[in-house]
This record gives structure tokens, sequence and C-alpha cells, in this order.
């Protein structure tokens, strides 16, 4: 998969390239507008992570730029500016996702690789992991074929841990992945060890090997070892 | 107790009025008076110098009889031990009225044929009595009028000159310093008044534009640190995945990125309130309070599961009102959220919704709060406590936004939080 990143903070943009790719993601990273526009014009990606405030200009310009080459790519805009205005503007112009920084790095994983199944799969999608397939669309996870009892939280939370697997999730970012739009209102993490157990027992109620590990004092872990 | 401006000047000039028309009449009495006797005196002092230079030659003692017959008030009489002139007051029975006049009278030793006389002249005089009442029924006259004159007056100028200072007053009084309506003083004849308008606009246009940049000055704030931010939440995010950590290491990135959460939440709030501020949430529609109430309830149970809580609701559900959605939602989960923060195990909230408020009462602190600073940013009861102290604030914000009335309120070990709507 292969991911464009238009990104003038070096710090933030290296700790993303460094984390997608473990996860079989080539990540290629422009500063300013001019070379993604370059960039846009020559190759094809399967997702554009895109901030607003350039130096050379705003971001919205890439959007347009990809109107008119007709291209289809997946943008999402990553931006600490975040006003309603800008997020409809945002999507008129055809992004596909709006995440506010700061955000955690698992949190932009989960929604690229959400992004490029809607737009490989058309919304018929399927996620699998050896014994377990997830079916995004009817919400049901089955087991080794047989299908679970889970709620649309587990299942959000099975496909968050999937989806960053083999890496460590803070408790904080697992909170604010389930709550939403309401993390902002989060008081406290502890909910999230109530969710983690509720789902272990039921993957292990359905022969499932326990893929969640605890990483003491920090958070899980999605792992098969 | 505060009187109005006008009722001040009358009174000082009323008051004065009186004092002078009290000290003024007896002065006017006694002047009147002395004015009038020495008139009198200077008339008998006239007829005696007549009566020496023309009468007396001529006057023989058989005459006198017959001068006291025609002259009632100049007689000629038995010699008194008189010196010289002598004026005096004296009394004469007045036989036609059946009063004592006062008179005034001046008798003088003369020799007519060489024989001692008296010669005794007299006026009437206007008696003290009637004077006085004249004098006092003048005064009561000039006082009435003046009354009546003084308050007529004050009317006029309250109507005409006080009247661009009231249009000021009563602009100044509905200006709000975080709402948009500059107040457009009115141009008026009179100098003071334009000196007033000019200086309270300049004060206004001053302190608004110190409120905007700082307004401002925030918004930027929050808005520059969520890079930093940023940089801070994806370092970390990347340092958990590098190595293996010891558990103790574990719990200091946990804490680190508790902190950074905080931070994060601390930052939004404050962008919000900046938002409200900025009036970036105009749009209103009808909501169902309900509704409202019923979307995030599973969150905040969920939330409320940590503490034991039990949450119990008696929710109309017919209730809306004409809000901002995002913000209703807003204030929602902030009381929400402030019941369950506050709160103590095993406690119990209660969310009321009727038809004209919204109550969220919740078990606490056994101590009632101190109402006066509760609704303050960073206005905590309890400086070590999780909360960021922007909750209440911005709940305010939100009620103020759509003109609904927050109250406070402890009782039976609940602390209550009330919207009217």
């Amino acid at each position: 998969m292969k991911l464009l990143l238009i990104e003038d903070e070096k710090e933030l943009a290296e700790s993303i390239r460094s984390y997608l790719k473990g996860n079989s993601f080539i990540c290629e990273w422009v500063n300013n507008l001019k070379n993604a526009i370059d960039k846009i014009s020559i190759y094809e990606y399967d997702c554009i992570l895109l901030d607003l405030m350039l130096p050379d200009g705003n971001g919205f310009e890439i959007l347009k730029e990809l109107k008119r080459q007709n291209k289809i790519e997946g943008v999402i805009i990553i931006s600490a500016k975040e006003t309603l205005d800008t997020r409809i503007e945002g999507f008129n112009l055809g992004a596909d996702d709006y995440l506010t920084k700061p955000f955690h790095l698992s949190e932009l994983l989960v929604r690229i690789q959400a992004l490029i199944r809607r737009k490989n799969f058309k919304g018929n999608n399927l996620v699998a992991y050896n014994e377990i397939e997830i079916d995004i669309r009817s919400k049901t996870v089955k087991v080794k074929s047989k299908k679970i009892d889970i709620t649309k939280k587990e299942i959000d939370l099975l496909l968050y841990l999937i989806g960053n697997e083999n890496k460590v999730l803070s408790k904080s970012a697992i909170a604010e992945h389930l709550s939403g739009d309401m993390a902002d209102m989060l008081d406290n993490h502890d909910f999230v060890y109530a969710h983690i157990k509720n789902l272990k027992n039921k993957l292990k109620d359905a022969g499932c090997s326990d893929y969640i590990k605890t990483v003491y004092g920090l958070g899980y872990k999605w792992q098969n070892d | 107790m505060t009187k109005k401006l006008l009722h001040k000047t009358s009174r000082a000039y009323l008051i004065f009025a009186v004092l002078i028309l009290i000290i003024a009449a007896p002065l006017f009495y006694f002047l009147t008076e002395k004015l009038y006797i020495d008139d009198a005196d200077e008339a008998l002092i006239l007829r005696k110098n007549e009566f020496l230079q023309f009468s007396i030659a001529q006057l023989k003692e058989a005459d006198i009889s017959i001068w006291n017959k025609f002259n009632r008030d100049i007689k000629i009489i038995v010699a008194k031990p008189l010196q010289k002139d002598t004026i005096f007051y004296s009394y004469y029975y007045d036989t036609l009225n059946s009063e004592n006049e006062p008179y005034r009278e001046l008798n003088l030793p003369v020799s007519i044929e060489g024989k001692p006389y008296t010669y005794s002249a007299r006026i009437n005089l206007v008696e003290t009595e009637d004077l006085m009442k004249s004098i006092a029924l003048l005064f009561l006259i000039i006082i009435s009028l003046l009354l009546v004159g003084l308050l007529i007056i004050n009317k006029r100028l309250s109507q005409n000159l006080w009247k661009p200072f009231y249009e000021t007053l009563q602009k100044i009084e509905q200006f709000e310093i975080d709402k948009s309506n500059q107040p457009k003083l009115t141009n008026t004849n009179i100098e003071e008044f334009n000196r007033l308008n000019q200086s309270i606009e300049k004060l206004i246009e001053r302190n608004t534009s110190i409120y905007h940049s700082q307004r401002e000055f925030i918004e930027n704030a929050a808005h520059e640190l969520q890079t930093p931010l940023a940089v801070f939440q994806a370092k970390i995010d990347t340092l958990i995945q590098s190595a293996e950590f010891t558990e103790q290491q574990n719990q200091i990135l946990s804490s680190l990125n508790d902190s950074v959460s905080r931070l994060n939440r601390l930052n939004k709030n404050l962008l919000l309130l900046s938002k409200i501020e900025n009036d970036n949430y105009n749009e209103k529609q009808t909501i169902s309070l309900y509704e409202a109430i019923e979307k995030h309830l599973d969150f905040f149970t969920e939330q409320a599961k940590a503490k034991n809580l039990i949450i119990k609701t008696e929710l109309n559900e017919t209730v809306s009102t004409n809000s901002n959605p995002v913000l209703t939602e807003i204030l929602i989960s902030n009381l929400f959220l402030n019941a369950i923060r506050h709160n103590i195990s095993d406690g119990q909230i209660v969310v009321i919704l009727s038809s004209n408020s919204l109550t969220f009462s919740n078990t606490g602190q056994p101590q009632p709060l101190v109402a006066d600073k509760l609704f303050n940013r960073f206005a905590k009861s309890n400086p070590s406590e999780q909360g960021n102290g922007l909750g209440l604030a911005i709940i305010k914000k939100i009620a103020d936004l759509n003109n609904w009335k927050i109250t406070y309120s402890f009782a039976d070990n609940f602390h209550s939080f009330s919207v009217a709507f």
C-alpha cells in the first residue's frame, strides 16, 4: 500500500512514517503544497494524508487538484484546525475522513485501513485474521466459521486491535478510539479493561487463540505468537 | 437608599428656598415695620414743624377747644411735665371698631399765650398682627409659586436636559462586552454629555479591543499548542513500540500518556470556549432534549461504572428546545461528566427533565460548594481533582448563550445543577 503524507511538521511526519512502516505501508512524505502537487500528478496512491496548513498554501488546493485531474485517491485530512466549516468544506471538496490533531497513531492507522477497505471493496468488506472473520457491513464476527455473539463496540475494538497488530496500544488510545466523538469527555480509562476482558472471553469461548496480550502498566497488544 | 439625580437637585433647591424664606420672613417683617414707623415719625415731625411754623402763632387759648374738636389727630392738651419732644407708642380705643388701635404719638411742650400746653399728634399704625399675617400670606404664596415652579422646571429638565444622559445610561446598561453590540451613543448639543459619550465610547472601544485580543490570544494559543501536542502524542505512541520496557518504565509512559491526553482535552475545551465566544455555533434548530440525553446515556453509564454509580432518570419525552445541537449535546455531556466526576463511590445521579428545566443531581462531598466562583474558568473546589476546571464554565457559557438560567443548590446531600429554559 502506498501512502502520501503531506505534512510540514517534520517530527510528526517521522513518527507517522515509522509507525506505518511496520504495517506494510510505503509512506512518502512531502512538506509543502508544490511538491505534493508534483507527486500526485505523477504517482497513484492508495491514500493521502493531508495537513491543511502548509507553508506555501492551504491543503484544500490538493483536493481541488485531485478533482481537476479526476483522481480517486482517498484523502484523510489531518489538521489542527477544527471547525465545522473546515470539516464541511473538506468533505465537500472530496476528503474522505477528518482527523483532528493531536491523534493517536493507532487511530490514524485504523482510519487508513478503513478508508482503503471502503475504496477497494466498495463497502462489501471482510476482515480476516487467521480463524477470525469480521463482516464490517453486517456487523458480524465468525470464529472458525461460527458466528459469535458480540456487541458493536467489541467489533470496533477487535478491528482496532487487529488493525494495529504487533503495536502496543495504550489504554488512553483505546479509550479514545472507543469513545469516538465523546473522547473529549473521558474522565478515566478504566472502562477499557472491562471491554478487553469481555472480548477476550468471547474469543476464548469460541476457541480462538489468545491474541490479546497485556502490556503491564501500559496497555494491550494484538500479537500472534 | 439611592435617589434619582433630579430628586437630589430638586431637594437641594427646595431646602434652600424654604431656608431663605424662613430667614427672610422676620427680617422682612422688622424692616417693613421700621420703615413704616420711620415714615410715621417723619410725618409727625413734619406736622409738628408745620404747627410750630404756621399754626401756633395764631392760636389763642380760647381756640383750643375748637382746635381739638376738629382735629382728630393733633390735639392741644393740658401740659404734661415734658422738657422736649417725645415720640412713643400708644393705644387708643377705637369706638367704631371696638378694639385697641396702635398709634405713634408725638408729644411736645408748647406755650400758648404764655401758658404751657402739650402738643400731641398721633398717627394710626397698621396692627402688628395684620402686618405679620399679610407677610406670612405673601411668603406662603411665594413659596408655593417657587415649589410649583421648581417642580415644573425640574420635570422639564429631566425630559430635555437630562434626556441624552439617560439615553447613554440605558445604552451602557444594555452593553455586554462579549456580545458584538457596541452601543452607538448619539451626539447632543450639551458639551458635557458629548464629552461623557466620547469618553464612554473610547472606553468601550478600548475594552472591547482588549477583550477581543485576549480572546484571540486564547484561541491562537490553543491552536498553536495543537501541533506540539500532536508531536508529543505521536512520539509517545512511537516510543512505546520501540522496545521492551520494564513495568516501572511502562508506568511512567502510561502516566505521560494520560497527561498528554489530559492536556489535549484541556486544550480542546479552551478552544471550544473560544469558539462559543466567537459565535461559531449560532445555528439553531429544534432539539429533543430527551433524545439528546438518551443518545449519550450509554456512554456515561459506562463511565459511571468505574465508581459504581447508579443513574436514575426521570425524563419528559416531549421537551424540546431551540438551540444549537452541538452545544446542547456538550451542555448535557458536561453536566453528566460533572455529576460523575464529583461523585463518591456507590453514589447516585438523578437526571430530571421537566417541561422547563433540566436538573442533574449527584451525591458527593457532604458540604455545599462555594457558589459564587463555581462557574469561573479553572475555579476548582479541590485543586487535586481530575477535572480541567472548564466544564462548568462551558456549561455556563452555553446556558448564557441560550438565555437559560443555570443554578446550583445543595440539599439532602445532593448537589444539583439546574438549567431553566
